[in-house]
């Protein structure tokens, strides 16, 4: 097997994470990774660093900090505008090889699958992709993922050995970000950028930006069958309170209650959210499977034999109608005492 | 190299290249079978797609493009069933199917094919199933039913179950019916559970051929090493695939392949079981108030995999005849003339618009003969079938598969 460029001897005792940037502010999946990393330096007493790559990273910078990094390491330069693989590869290479950290998170997102699988490489480390969990063995430094496979039927530990970086991707929503915290200080390390235009060999020729949902994107899932009698305005309510979006069986598409863009199954949307709460819905396969990877499932159905009832991890038998209001109104009341 | 064929319409705007590398891909990967078409226009006619959608699907200018070496075809090549009712129609027995296989497996090579169907691809090659379902769980439907594990020296038959009814919920319950039937008939066979490989038929279906290969070749390893010589499917699907298919695959034919109507129907033709009369008795008790205590009719589904593609009319109907208390009566389009209830040929995995699904002509022709169960022997039918039928609301109709109806009759709980 190669050996990495650097191995667990030359590495710091730091957490890297690669921070992406949206609107002049860090991703929500950039805050969660630091409140993960934040959490695993200080189980082992290491430092928490974040890479932002940008033109104008000032305010970024101390968002990170606030968010529990102890360093932030900064490039600036306008050819760093927009994420380009040739420059950010280049950059952060450069960074990690001066910085040597003993694990490198990034988010399972486009850009960043693309940045650590190409580092991966440079790098000649492992890369364990998807993680759903994250552990440091104390000591030693080895980072232990926890990666799911053949649809949730098996559950792998994977360990790097020697190499390092451990890099890791996970996904949005698998770890929860943290409040800021604004009187934090942290060290801004200013990285030297030395990048022409002929290096990059793309060009940014349009920016679109779409309208409307990614079911695949959302933790809570309100989802709506022929049971609902196309009523959808309930469950958009219930998802405004609850912070989620609302999804859709195919009868109702067909009968033009709900947009197609929302019909979850196999010929429509697969979607993995932290809860799915589905009303009114038999479960019929083609459905079950666009929605069967949430963490909990949740069905409301006034027929106890309806097949949903097989699949879902809480079953409530009755009528949606009924049900749902009372739903509502709990969770007002549970939202006005927290306040 | 290309020929540019210069056409001019009365505008003197059209112009047509003829790309010959393009002709002889088709040439080769459908056997030349194009080079027949006369464009007498029949497929086009008898399309089914003609009943749901203006402007029908141009079976006979896909043909011509094809034909010429003419990319003149887009998305709608993804519409098509491979119900090949145009096939059965053609005067020349142009392999249209084929032909419509040939054009989508070069829409894989250029990358450009329907969304959602390179994902089921994956699921397979991850899962070993399209439904994205764990491997693990692939035998749960035999639960607590002490269906035998396939041992060549004691099984006459392998029952190959299928990824679908393996894991779908409303399909699990006619694999179930199907293995009390087969015991209760005495018949010998065994299940590779967990380890049952996928046949491929939905990668063959969507085009993608060289991953057709691959799993085919690993499919038959596992069923050659098992010692299979003789297997009997579920779904028609799998039937064709296997029966047709996978000749190309193994050297030899290796194993004999069966639809489980035709074993069933054998053994009754032969005078070695006969169906008891319980059907009507069992039905009561599941609340089927619309039977007519007197006399139950029934109509078939030809699926388009079984009857048309492979020539099986009677085996179903064998077995329908064959129970006792029930009265046969077919739908307007009924054997070669079976009207395709819309999952084959790949549509299973992609969205079909309302309006536009002939499963909804198919359940408002069996509501015309006035039977009180619609019959079906494909798994793919009966999801179709059930879904148009539950869309129109209640109904004096059930959707069965044959299994189910002659578990029914045989009368053992599950």
């Amino acid at each position: 097997m190669t050996l990495s460029l650097y191995d667990a001897r030359s590495a710091a005792d730091s957490i890297w994470v690669f921070l992406e940037q949206d609107r002049n502010s860090l991703t929500e999946i950039s805050l969660e990774l630091l409140a993960k990393g934040r959490q695993l330096a200080d189980q082992v007493g290491w430092k928490l660093g974040g890479l932002i790559l940008g033109i104008r990273n000032s305010e970024l910078c101390s968002e990170a900090v606030a968010h529990g990094a102890d360093e932030v390491w900064s490039a600036e330069h306008e050819l760093l505008e927009n994420f380009t693989i040739d420059a950010f590869s280049t950059i952060t290479f450069e960074m990690i090889m001066e910085g040597k950290p003993g694990v490198l998170l990034f988010g399972a997102t486009p850009d960043g699958r693309d940045l650590a699988g190409r580092l991966a490489v440079r790098l000649r480390t492992g890369l364990n992709a998807d993680c759903t969990g994250l552990r440091l063995r104390p000591g030693t430094g080895e980072l232990i993922c926890d990666v799911s496979g053949f649809g949730g039927g098996v559950l792998a530990l994977i360990e790097m050995g020697d190499h390092r970086p451990q890099i890791a991707t996970i996904r949005p929503g698998v770890f929860s970000k943290t409040q800021p915290d604004w009187k934090r200080l942290g060290e801004l390390i200013k990285f030297p950028v030395l990048l022409k235009a002929e290096d990059i060999q793309t060009r940014i020729v349009k920016k679109v930006s779409g309208e409307g949902v990614d079911l695949t994107q959302v933790s809570l899932i309100i989802a709506g069958g022929r049971g609902m009698g196309g009523d959808f305005g309930a469950l958009q309510k219930l998802a405004d309170i609850l912070g989620g979006e609302v999804g859709a069986t195919r009868p109702p598409v067909d009968d033009g209650y709900i947009e197609r863009e929302r019909q979850i199954g196999q010929t429509g949307v697969v979607c993995s959210p932290k809860i799915a709460l589905c009303c009114g819905i038999s479960g019929a396969f083609h459905f079950i499977v666009g929605v069967e990877k949430a963490d909990i499932f949740i069905a409301i159905n006034s027929d106890p034999s309806a097949p949903i009832f097989e699949h879902a991890d809480y079953c409530v038998v009755g009528d949606v109608h009924t049900i749902l209001p009372l739903i509502k109104e709990a969770l007002q009341t549970r939202l006005a005492e927290e306040i | 190299m290309q020929k540019s064929l210069e056409m001019m319409d009365q505008s003197g705007s059209n112009s047509y290249l003829i790309d010959e590398a393009l002709w002889e891909k088709i040439n080769e990967r459908a056997s030349g079978s194009a080079n027949l078409c006369f464009q007498c226009g029949e497929c086009t006619a008898v399309c089914p797609w003609g009943i749901v959608k203006e402007g029908s699907l141009k079976v006979r200018s896909i043909l011509r493009g094809a034909q010429l070496g003419v990319e003149d075809w887009d998305k709608e090549i993804w519409l098509c069933t491979n119900c090949i009712q145009c096939q059965s129609y053609c005067p020349r027995g142009v392999q249209i199917g084929d032909i419509f296989q040939a054009l989508r497996s070069l829409s894989w090579e250029n990358r450009e094919v329907e969304p959602g169907l390179p994902s089921m691809l994956w699921s397979i090659y991850w899962n070993d199933n399209p439904w994205s379902q764990p491997p693990s769980e692939r035998f749960n439907w035999a639960r607590g039913a002490n269906i035998p594990e396939f041992d060549c020296q004691e099984h006459e038959f392998l029952l190959y179950i299928g990824c679908t009814s393996a894991f779908d919920n409303r399909l699990q319950k006619v694999a179930q019916a199907l293995a009390r039937v087969l015991t209760a008939f005495g018949v010998s066979f065994g299940c590779l559970g967990v380890n049952e490989p996928c046949c491929g038929e939905s990668i063959k279906s969507v085009g993608h051929n060289p991953y057709f290969r691959e799993t085919a070749e690993s499919t038959a390893r596992i069923f050659t090493s098992a010692g299979v010589r003789k297997l009997m499917t579920l779904s028609p699907h799998c039937y064709d695939v296997f029966k047709n298919h996978y000749r190309t695959v193994l050297q030899e034919e290796s194993f004999e392949v069966f639809h489980y109507t035709q074993v069933l129907a054998e053994l009754l033709e032969n005078g070695k079981v006969s169906i008891p009369a319980g059907f009507i008795d069992r039905a009561l008790e599941n609340n089927y108030s619309w039977i007519d205590p007197d006399g139950v009719t029934i109509t078939f589904q030809d699926p388009c995999y079984l009857g048309r593609r492979n020539n099986e009319f009677q085996a179903p109907r064998t077995l329908i005849l064959g129970i006792p208390g029930i009265n046969l009566i077919e739908m307007e389009n009924h054997m070669q003339d079976g009207l395709c209830c819309g999952g084959g040929g790949g549509r299973m995995w992609l969205e079909t618009p309302s309006g536009e699904r002939f499963s909804d002509i198919r359940i408002k022709q069996a509501l015309e003969t006035g039977a009180s169960i619609l019959a079906t022997a494909c798994p793919f039918c009966l999801v179709c079938l059930e879904d148009s039928l539950n869309a129109l609301g209640k109904k004096n109709l059930f959707v069965l598969d044959i299994a189910e109806i002659v578990d029914m009759a045989i009368g053992q709980s599950g």
